[in-house]
């Protein structure tokens, strides 16, 4: 995982490169969810608020939905995820973020995301 | 508090993640749900399933004791036989399924679910007067495994139980120079059998039976792959598919229920009239003709009316499809015209995803020996 990774306590991240953030589960999310079998993410241009549905994510055990860190719109869907969802326990795997998104929060949006390190600390 | 089993540490030590079950802590997988099934559909897998309940009813009255309490004669059963029962309330309603073997002359062993064991004691305590006959809870001194799988029966062959009993019966035996039950029975619609041990042998024969069963492709499993294979296997799980407002006539159970039992047992009346007539729901299974996952609970449609629920789902990992059972009332008027081949409706997060209504089981049974 990457270290410049924002995380919240429901175990998804943003990850900021050149003003886009990629959102995603992090890797202790996937790990405790076990085998991933189906994921279901938002048409691109939809608009999520912070804290928001925007993505459900089945394991064989169960399903569970994803929570937009910040606020923000969609402009990128990772299909490759969507059509083999089993990637995401790929260990080799490196692409495995959700979606892409364009967003203006501020410091006090994201005043509750913790840093990965902290995060880490926070689940073990 | 949680419980734990005789084969606890060694769940732990083998890094099972664990989850709560019935009050049991329990190892849900230990690398994986879909490789653990793939495990015992094709080779053969090992699991804990102490959790569940063992209860003794002897005495001079066991057997009409017994044949007050179930909807199959037991009369006709010989020592070492078992037969898969239900344990019905006076309206027919499931309090439990069970297997009961037949040990000897007036002594039987009951297999019960570990969520419904105390249940099952007080109905059974409610139900005794008059009747000269013991119950007793052998649950906290035995452990039980199952070795399940195509190659589990050569397994055990290869550890020294040549003869091993025939399907759905049990016998008294060794291994490893532990005196043990063994029976040909399990849930994962795999040829496999069932050992029960004493607590103190549990932890010895887990580890021999891993050891032995290296060349056989042997892996333990945990209660993750457990649902996915009796799911496969159209299997019952009480609590999801069975409970006390379901009979065994809805339930699709109507084979197991004796139609020519002369003795009375709670729930004949509604049972024996809906052999007749069909019960108020019908069990039907299905499978998801797109991507989505059908889960416990959810809606069932069929031409935008709601018609029923879905009691168990998931992923099938034999097949590459998602499966579920699913109740629909007999009420409706179309659901005369549902059949196998018909599509339905499961509501999954406010949109209806099509499934098609199949045979059960989802995965041809190959356990008949």
């Amino acid at each position: 995982m990457d270290e410049n990774m924002l995380c919240t306590k429901t175990h998804e991240y943003i990850l900021e490169k050149d003003g886009i953030y990629e959102v995603g589960i992090t890797d202790y999310a996937i790990e405790q969810l076990g085998d991933i079998v189906f994921v279901e993410l938002p048409d691109t241009d939809s608009e999520f608020t912070k804290g928001e549905v925007f993505a459900t994510i089945e394991s064989v055990k169960a399903a569970s939905e994803v929570y937009m860190p910040i606020s923000g719109k969609v402009i990128e869907i990772n299909e490759e995820i969507v059509n083999s969802p089993e990637l995401l326990n790929d260990e080799s795997y490196e692409n495995k973020w959700f979606i892409k998104i364009e967003s203006d929060a501020d410091q006090v949006e994201m005043a509750d995301l913790l840093d990965y390190s902290d995060y880490k600390e926070e689940v073990e | 508090m949680t419980k734990q089993t005789f084969l606890h540490d060694k769940h732990i030590a083998l890094g099972a993640k664990m989850v709560d079950f019935a009050g049991w802590d329990m190892p849900v997988q230990y690398t994986s749900i879909i490789e653990e099934h793939k495990t015992v559909r094709e080779n053969v897998g090992l699991f804990d399933v102490s959790h569940m309940g063992e209860l003794i009813v002897h005495g001079e009255d066991a057997l009409p004791f017994l044949n007050k309490l179930v909807p199959q004669e037991l009369s006709k059963l010989t020592d070492k036989k078992a037969v898969y029962c239900q344990l019905p309330n006076k309206e027919g309603g499931l309090i439990d399924d069970l297997i009961i073997y037949k040990l000897e002359d007036k002594k039987y062993l009951i297999i019960a679910n570990a969520s419904r064991v105390d249940e099952d004691l007080n109905w059974m305590m409610r139900n005794k007067l008059g009747f000269n006959a013991d119950i007793e809870n052998i649950s906290h001194k035995y452990s039980l495994l199952a070795l399940q799988g195509p190659k589990a029966c050569d397994l055990i062959r290869s550890v020294g139980i040549i003869d091993l009993p025939p399907f759905f019966s049990i016998k008294r035996d060794e291994l490893f120079n532990i005196n043990l039950w063994i029976s040909r029975t399990g849930y994962t619609g795999e040829d496999g059998v069932e050992i029960m041990v004493s607590n103190e042998f549990a932890e010895y024969l887990w580890d021999k039976l891993l050891d032995a069963g290296k060349e056989y492709g042997i892996k333990p499993i945990g209660l993750g792959a457990r649902d996915t294979l009796r799911l496969e296997a159209a299997l019952h799980l009480y609590g999801n598919d069975l409970d006390e407002n379901t009979t065994p006539v809805e339930a699709g159970l109507s084979w197991s229920v004796s139609k020519n039992k002369a003795e009375d047992y709670n729930g004949k009346k509604v049972i024996m009239e809906q052999l007749q007539n069909g019960g108020r729901k019908k069990l039907i299974g299905f499978k998801m003709l797109d991507k989505s996952i059908a889960r416990h609970e959810y809606d069932v449609y069929s031409n935008g009316e709601k018609i029923g629920t879905v009691t168990s789902g998931g992923v099938s990992p034999t097949r590459g499809d998602n499966i579920g059972l699913a109740y629909i009332g007999a009420s409706a008027q179309h659901v005369d015209n549902l059949h196998v081949g018909s599509t339905i409706q499961i509501m999954i997060r406010d949109k209806l995803h099509d499934a098609e209504i199949i045979k059960k089981p989802f995965v041809e049974k190959r356990n008949k020996g």
